[in-house]
Order: structure tokens, then C-alpha cells, then sequence
């Protein structure tokens, strides 16, 4: 799963990931991973991070059948 | 460094030399043939120097996290539930072994320290995938 994170991130007067954090609910860290594509949100925080920037899920986070199986996702902890 | 791989890496750092320390002495202590309480005295001895360590690290790491707003998020919660699921099961393997099987051929302070050490090694498990989950997301699955 990819993000436009990052960008949007810049397009926001370049907010600080410590500030992106504080504002959905995240360490600065955990926006870091996220950023990198080390980390998959929840579906709750993926929605906060778009309506942060107003924008849809799909148009911060991309995601290709297949792209990409070692991300981790908290949802899976429940499999 | 997130807060919980700060606590991680305190609690492996104040754990692991003491009872590695504990366990070799161990290994020398029935050759000079202690008494109970020179034993109950080393264990104390380990057990206060593990808990004087963690507590001032743990004083040291809360005053630089004073400011922070949000110590832990839904990714430190993912990992530590991961690290402590996995940690659960080789102390289960432990109490069984300690509590089922040694008993027949062992008994008294052989049992004690089974048990302490698969406690610590539980402890040290869980750690290390806590660790390990922040580097490597899939190795910690």
C-alpha cells in the first residue's frame, strides 16, 4: 500500500509529522512508518488523515492486489 | 524512538545481564554447598539490582517523555499484543515443564530456578519481538 502522505503533509504548510500525529491521534513515529510504508493504518485513522487534508481514503492511500504483503495491519491481528 | 521501544530496550538492558549473572552463579553455587538463605540472598541481590535499574531508567526516559502529548498509538499496541501473544505461549511451554515434567526426576531449587528462568526468558522473548517488530513489521507477525 502506497500514500500521498508526505505530499499532502507539504501542501499543508508543511505540517510536521509530530503535528499530523497530534491532530488523528498518532505518535510522530507511527506517521514516520506510515509515511515510509512500513505501517498500515486502521481504517478509523485512514479516514482521519483524509479528512484532515479533505480529501477521500482512496485518493491518500492506494492500495494494489498483491503490491505489497508485508505491510502489517492491525486487522489482521484478529486472522 | 517510539515510547515503548524506549521501555523495551530498558527492561532487556536491566534484566538480562542480572539473571545472566544470577544463572552462571548458579550453575557454581551447588559445588560450594549454600544454605537457603545465602540463596533466597542471591536472588534478592539480582532481583533488587533488575528493579533499582528499571526504575531509575524508566524516571529518566518519563522526564524526557513529559511533554509528550500520546506515549503510545494503535501501531505500539498492535506490536506489543503481537510480541505478548507469542512471549504467552513459551511461558506456557515453561510451567509445563516446570510444573509437569521436572517434578519426577527433580525438585527444590532446580524447579525454583526452571521456573525464574523461563519467566526471564518470556520477558526477554517479549522484548525482543517488541524490538524486533519496529524494524521488521513482517518478522514480528
Amino acid at each position: 500500500m502506497t500514500n500521498e502522505v508526505r505530499l499532502l503533509r507539504f501542501l499543508a504548510q508543511d505540517m510536521t509529522q509530530a503535528e499530523l500525529g497530534r491532530r488523528v491521534g498518532l505518535t510522530r513515529q507511527t506517521i514516520a512508518a506510515i509515511e515510509q510504508g512500513r505501517y498500515s493504518p486502521s481504517l478509523d485513522v485512514a479516514f482521519r488523515i483524509a479528512h484532515l487534508f479533505g480529501k477521500r481514503v482512496d485518493e491518500v492511500f492506494h492500495w494494489q492486489p498483491g503490491g505489497d504483503q508485508e505491510t502489517k495491519t492491525p486487522n489482521s491481528d484478529a486472522s | 524512538m517510539s515510547s515503548l521501544q524506549k521501555r523495551a530496550w530498558l527492561a532487556l538492558w536491566s534484566m538480562c545481564p542480572a539473571y545472566c549473572i544470577y544463572f552462571v552463579a548458579q550453575i557454581g553455587l551447588p559445588y560450594l554447598q549454600p544454605t537457603m538463605l545465602e540463596r533466597i540472598g542471591c536472588l534478592a541481590v539480582v532481583a533488587s539490582f533488575h528493579a533499582v535499574a528499571y526504575i531509575c531508567g524508566l524516571l529518566v526516559i518519563k522526564r524526557h517523555e513529559a511533554g509528550d502529548p500520546l506515549l503510545q498509538d494503535e501501531r505500539d499496541r498492535a506490536i506489543d499484543g503481537r510480541a505478548t501473544r507469542t512471549a504467552y505461549f513459551i511461558l506456557l511451554t515453561g510451567m509445563i515443564v516446570v510444573g509437569m515434567v521436572m517434578p519426577f526426576n527433580n525438585g527444590g531449587w532446580e524447579l525454583v530456578n526452571a521456573a525464574l528462568f523461563f519467566i526471564v526468558l518470556t520477558e526477554t522473548a517479549r522484548y525482543a519481538l517488541i524490538l524486533l517488530g519496529y524494524r521488521q513489521p513482517r518478522l514480528a507477525r
